[in-house]
């Protein structure tokens, strides 16, 4: 079979690499495959941020708050999510936790990244938090403003600010490791990549391919997340 | 009016403050001297309850902030409180720093919190300042800036915790002539200070804090020309001024 590939095979890399193409890409629209994981990846990836980021600042809250049943319930949460890895983790949601509810894999899969992802962000927003200086606090409650708004009006912005670094390097870390989603029979973008491999036995194009793709993904949410923080810091411009 | 009755604080082991007593009548001047860590501080903060007694009770024009069922919030906002380090919100302008109580405790609608912010701003002098960022402020700028913040909640009652103590030398001045105006338009004040021309021009009455407890009190004059404790007069003789 090498020997027939390599028979038929055009000889230049230029037309090795346009025939790769043509087959990996081109041939029975297998771009559009890679176009559907992109969605899904997307998908999964965006439901999981919402998510984790809902988990993670309300875990944070509890965390910090004085009512020490609140406190062990996060750092219990925290404990288990942070202590086993989220392949497992996905693998139980799918196939003990929802099993018998018939929910579908793209909700079992935003659950099971949002549900972990929301670990992180929670040490990254209570991090935040504790950046902001006790003053703030204390010049918000001298006001007369209650708890809640002192938190919500004063310390949460600018805990938001401080967290967004990190809170941006989660989101990245969190779209690639959406990349496990074919443990549960998802087609995702690297799932979608490696059936083209499979099914051509010419590797090189459809992985790096998908590769561009992530690479693409994560330089426009890179490129978003600094103007947000620009726009936050501007109240730090002498 | 404050009643003080029995005042007890500590941390630990620690006693901060032992036992004090003290009545503050409308339109007082009082000022807090004293060495560092004699808990003139926490006297201050005690009053509107940033830091909990562990012993006596506050009263505040007859209610007992000390008192679980005592709404604080509402207390608070008839007590404004400047901080030695301004403690601006450094994501809001000047305006926003003004309005952002006023609005939220409900005092105000919007409009009527930024006209009366404009009001302050010009009174302390930094109406032309309305749209900038704290960091775009020189400390005595900031520190008027916080002063006019807790104006804007119109508080019978000012806690000023060394308001000067962080500020450079040429920028006192300035902080201390916002708060002439405040006295001279009898304002209830309680004020914790190293500035000794202050309080002798300013202050009603004098405490001088030590270890704890009350050591000496009366007027400017009894407290700085005739100290009768030896600590006092130490204290007064170790200061320049």
């Amino acid at each position: 079979m090498l020997l027939t590939f390599l028979a038929t095979s055009p000889t230049t890399w230029s037309e090795r690499l346009s025939f790769e193409i043509e087959r990996g890409l081109l041939r029975y629209d297998r771009w559009q495959s890679l176009l559907n994981g992109l969605g899904v990846t997307l998908q999964v990836a965006l439901g999981a941020v919402l998510l984790g980021v809902t988990i993670g600042l309300l875990l944070a809250l509890m965390r910090i708050s004085k009512f020490k049943i609140l406190k062990a319930i996060s750092a219990t949460y925290l404990s288990i999510i942070r202590g086993t890895p989220v392949t497992l983790q996905l693998l139980i949601w799918w196939f003990v936790v929802f099993v018998p509810t018939g929910l579908s894999q793209l909700w079992v899969a935003i659950i099971a990244f949002g549900v972990n992802s929301g670990a992180y962000v929670c040490e990254i927003f209570r991090g935040g938090i504790l950046a902001v200086d006790k003053g703030q606090t204390e010049a918000g409650r001298s006001l007369g403003l209650s708890g809640g708004k002192t938190l919500g009006y004063i310390v949460l912005p600018q805990a938001l600010k401080n967290a967004l670094p990190s809170l941006g390097n989660e989101f990245i870390m969190l779209i690639k490791e959406t990349s496990i989603v074919g443990f549960i029979g998802m087609v995702d973008l690297t799932r979608a990549a490696n059936m083209i491999n499979s099914r051509t036995f010419a590797p090189f194009v459809p992985l790096i391919s998908a590769g561009i793709l992530y690479w693409g993904i994560i330089t426009i949410l890179t490129w978003l997340l600094g103007s947000l923080e620009r726009r936050l810091r501007k109240s730090d411009n002498r | 009016m404050i009643i003080v009755d029995g005042l007890t604080k500590s941390f630990g082991n620690a006693t901060i403050l032992n036992n004090i007593s003290q009545e503050i009548s409308d339109g007082e001047r009082l000022v807090v001297i004293g060495p560092s860590g004699s808990g003139k501080s926490t006297f201050l903060r005690c009053l509107n309850l940033l830091e909990q007694p562990t012993g006596g009770r506050i009263l505040v024009d007859d209610v007992d902030i000390t008192a679980k069922k005592t709404d604080i919030n509402a207390i608070r906002r008839k007590m404004g409180m400047v901080f030695q380090h301004f403690n601006l919100f450094p994501h809001k302008t000047v305006l926003g720093n003004l309005t952002l109580a006023p609005v939220q405790t409900g005092l105000m609608k919007k409009d009527e919190a930024e006209k009366t912010a404009m009001q302050l701003l010009n009174r302390v002098g930094l109406a032309d300042k309305a749209d900038a960022y704290p960091v775009q402020l020189s400390g005595g700028q900031k520190q008027r800036v916080a002063i006019a913040r807790s104006l804007a909640m119109r508080p019978r009652i000012m806690l000023f915790d060394e308001p000067t103590s962080a500020l450079d030398p040429e920028m006192v001045g300035e902080v201390l002539d916002v708060m002439r105006d405040l006295a001279k338009e009898g304002m209830t004040m309680v004020v914790v200070t190293h500035e000794m021309h202050f309080a002798r021009d300013v202050g009603s009455r004098v405490l001088f804090m030590c270890d704890g407890v009350i050591a000496e009190q009366g007027t400017p004059q009894e407290v700085f020309e005739n100290p009768q404790c030896a600590r006092l007069q130490q204290f007064l003789n170790s200061i320049s001024f």
